[in-house]
């Protein structure tokens, strides 16, 4: 009985399997191949499975998927920031796969974290442990209360998906008590103080009894405290994100190493955030078939020349005001590689948005999107990798179960988006939102 | 707090040093082959069973060369890198001088790695169950009224134990009593904020395998002004934002109430 039933078992996954595209199988296999080398990573420790040393302790994995993962996964904040805060209604329906991949990014993130980090179990000491000198302790906050307020933005959609309806009641009460006390104990955490966290909470109380009482208008499908939650804390997180690499004076070149990396960390996820959107919307249209709002996104890109002007100028801005412009013309890899960086990620498609003919088009669109985000991965793997260097140590390069894992990992997220892109209402969404 | 004092030019590289650290703190011996390091250095470099290490130099000192030996180890800064930087505070600068290490709450991050500019803690990379690893300045001995393992035995007495400023006074003393055999200069004085452990030697600190690129500031000075801003940040965040939303969404109301007004 139970051996019929395993055959059925297998032959259901070998049928399921067999109706996948080529695309698909691949995808299905890199994902596999990737929890696999996991596992190897958990038996032999990170020595065996990375080219990692004393002296370069931080890899592909912090560059790519961490850093990189993060940076991309902005778009959520920024844009159930632009629909429920700053009056950008129209663009209601891209917010929701923006905030599914927002919370993809981020489980991906926890989980490439738990065979990153050496003694993963201990992850959870950072709520009692504390120390607000560390940038880090100001990540793992971040990290923990930005994935609890991303869980509470989709729940909605999961409620609405299973019609529980008095359960969406529920939530949307309880959620904003909940949203001042993660943000009280964040002040708490990151200033030491208790006046601190009462003006914090104080001031969170003041608007949601406004909204409460009706003096304040209130978003009657998303508590407008939940939203502004998400902004607080992702603000400090990208950013901190790049405090982090503040302390290594010494070790990440010249041209990254600046006082304002933490501005630049988030400026740069803010500006990409509408190309990872459009990125993402016409790549879904291509292989997931869902009609893509063209005229949203045409009107999204209409920000990107602004966005990205700015962020080269302070780029350059800091590069001149530092005095190491010149570093940029040596011939060095780190020299080549920033020139990359900023052509791919902000000069070509910068060219690209300003010029109408290509604009126009979702071809041009989407390649205008595609060079922004690989600029920013580019700028995250030049801070954590290419960036850094150890004098006296062999250079690290990332060892190909890194990297196999890395794709596996991308591969996952990948199986996960289109899992839920055809389970739950996140392009069907079209109530508009009232005011 | 206590502090130690490294002489090089006491310094006869006789290791003993190295085996009591072993000793002391019951770490395992390493299998080396000969010349793996710089000339006599064994083992090549500091690692997890390893947490001193005397660095055999060639330096031409009076126009021949000579051997001069540095000591490796834990600098134990007065405000330590690795400490500001452990998110769980899994590091602790203690008050008696030594920075110690809670291996039950650390993540295993390494971010003390990339912040340590002195580039000294180890990280245990073939195991399963890791551990951040580094001299701990003896702490247990410290408590126990002892000195640390490395200058209790120590021959010459390159290595003097004590009391930060007594051992930066004996530095400067003997410097001035021999002005034109030293360098003008107590590594670990300054550096990185300060450092309790500090060498003094006959030959530039770069050439006898120290970093001399450190910041004079303790490395955390260096996020501060990054950390320092958060609650404001946070709190105005809260402000500017509940504020905008109101003003915008407000607005929109008025304008579907005139809306629906000129229509009724």
């Amino acid at each position: 009985m139970e051996k019929k039933n395993k055959i059925e078992l297998f032959d259901t996954i070998k049928k399921s399997f067999g109706k996948l595209s080529i695309g698909g199988k691949i995808v299905w296999v890199l994902a596999l191949f990737g929890i696999l080398l996991v596992l190897y990573r958990y038996a032999v420790g990170l020595g065996g499975a990375t080219n990692l040393s004393d002296g370069y302790p931080w890899g592909l994995w912090i560059g790519f998927d961490i850093l990189a993962g993060i940076a991309l996964a902005a778009g959520g904040f920024v844009m159930a920031g632009t629909v429920h805060l700053f009056g950008g209604h129209k663009y209601h329906s891209l917010a929701r796969p923006a905030i599914l991949t927002a919370l993809l990014g981020y489980l991906l993130f926890i989980f490439g974290l738990f065979f990153d980090l050496g003694r993963p179990w201990n992850l959870w000491r950072a709520i009692y442990s504390w120390n607000h000198a560390s940038p880090m302790f100001e990540v793992a906050w971040c990290v923990m209360l930005y994935t609890t307020v991303l869980i509470l933005e989709f729940m909605p959609i999961v409620l609405e998906k299973l019609q529980l309806n008095k359960l969406l009641a529920l939530w949307k009460d309880v959620v904003p008590w909940i949203v001042i006390f993660m943000l009280g104990m964040f002040t708490l955490a990151m200033s030491y103080s208790f006046v601190w966290a009462l003006i914090m909470v104080a001031i969170l109380l003041v608007w949601e009894i406004s909204m409460r009482k009706g003096w304040m208008p209130r978003d009657k499908q998303m508590p407008i405290i939940l939203i502004m939650a998400g902004v607080m804390f992702s603000t400090m997180h990208q950013s901190s994100l790049g405090t982090i690499f503040l302390l290594a004076p010494t070790k990440l070149h010249l041209l990254w190493y600046t006082p304002i990396i933490p501005l630049l960390s988030l400026f740069s996820a803010i500006t990409a955030a509408p190309a990872m959107v459009t990125f993402e919307s016409l790549m879904s249209e291509k292989i997931l078939k869902h009609q893509s709002k063209f005229d949203l996104i045409s009107s999204l890109a209409k920000w990107m020349p602004y966005l990205l002007s700015f962020y080269l100028f302070i780029k350059v801005a800091d590069i001149i005001g530092r005095n190491v412009a010149l570093e940029t013309f040596t011939i060095s890899v780190q020299a080549i590689s920033w020139w990359l960086e900023v052509l791919v990620g902000i000069i070509i498609p910068l060219i690209f948005y300003i010029t109408p003919e290509i604009i126009k088009t979702k071809g041009g669109m989407l390649w205008a999107s595609s060079f922004v985000v690989i600029g920013l991965i580019w700028n995250r793997i030049n801070v954590a990798v290419v960036g850094i260097y150890v004098d006296k140590w062999d250079p690290y390069y990332p060892y190909w179960i890194e990297i196999f894992i890395t794709i596996g990992v991308v591969a996952i997220g990948l199986i996960v988006f289109k899992w839920a892109t055809e389970n739950l209402p996140i392009y069907e969404h079209e109530t508009a939102p009232t005011a | 707090m206590k502090a130690l004092l490294i002489d090089s030019t006491r310094c006869i590289g006789c290791r003993a040093c190295q085996v009591a650290c072993k000793e002391w703190n019951e770490l395992n011996a390493e299998e080396t082959t000969f010349f793996s390091g710089k000339g006599y250095q064994n083992p090549p470099d500091l690692s997890p069973s390893t947490w001193t290490l005397i660095t055999y130099n060639e330096v031409e000192v009076n126009n021949r060369f000579d051997w001069v030996f540095g000591k490796m180890q834990c600098f134990h800064c007065n405000v330590p890198a690795c400490a500001s930087a452990c998110p769980v505070s899994a590091l602790e600068k203690t008050e008696a001088g030594p920075v110690i290490y809670h291996a039950s709450i650390c993540l295993g991050c390494r971010y003390c790695q990339l912040a340590c500019p002195f580039k000294v803690p180890r990280f245990e990379w073939n195991k399963i169950i890791p551990e951040i690893t580094k001299c701990t300045m003896c702490a247990d001995r410290i408590n126990a009224g002892m000195e640390p393992a490395c200058a209790k035995v120590c021959s010459t007495d390159a290595i003097v134990f004590g009391e930060r400023d007594e051992l930066i006074a004996e530095a400067e003393d003997r410097i001035r009593k021999n002005p034109t055999f030293y360098i003008h200069h107590i590594y670990g004085k300054e550096e990185a904020g300060g450092t309790c452990v500090m060498h003094i030697s006959n030959v530039p600190f770069n050439e006898i395998g120290f970093d001399t690129n450190i910041p004079m500031d303790p490395i955390v000075s260096k996020s501060s002004h990054a950390m320092k801003p958060i609650p404001y940040v946070l709190t105005g965040l809260g402000l500017v934002l509940g504020g905008v939303s109101w003003v915008v969404n407000r607005k929109k109301e008025l304008e579907k109430e005139t809306k629906s007004g000129m229509e009724g």
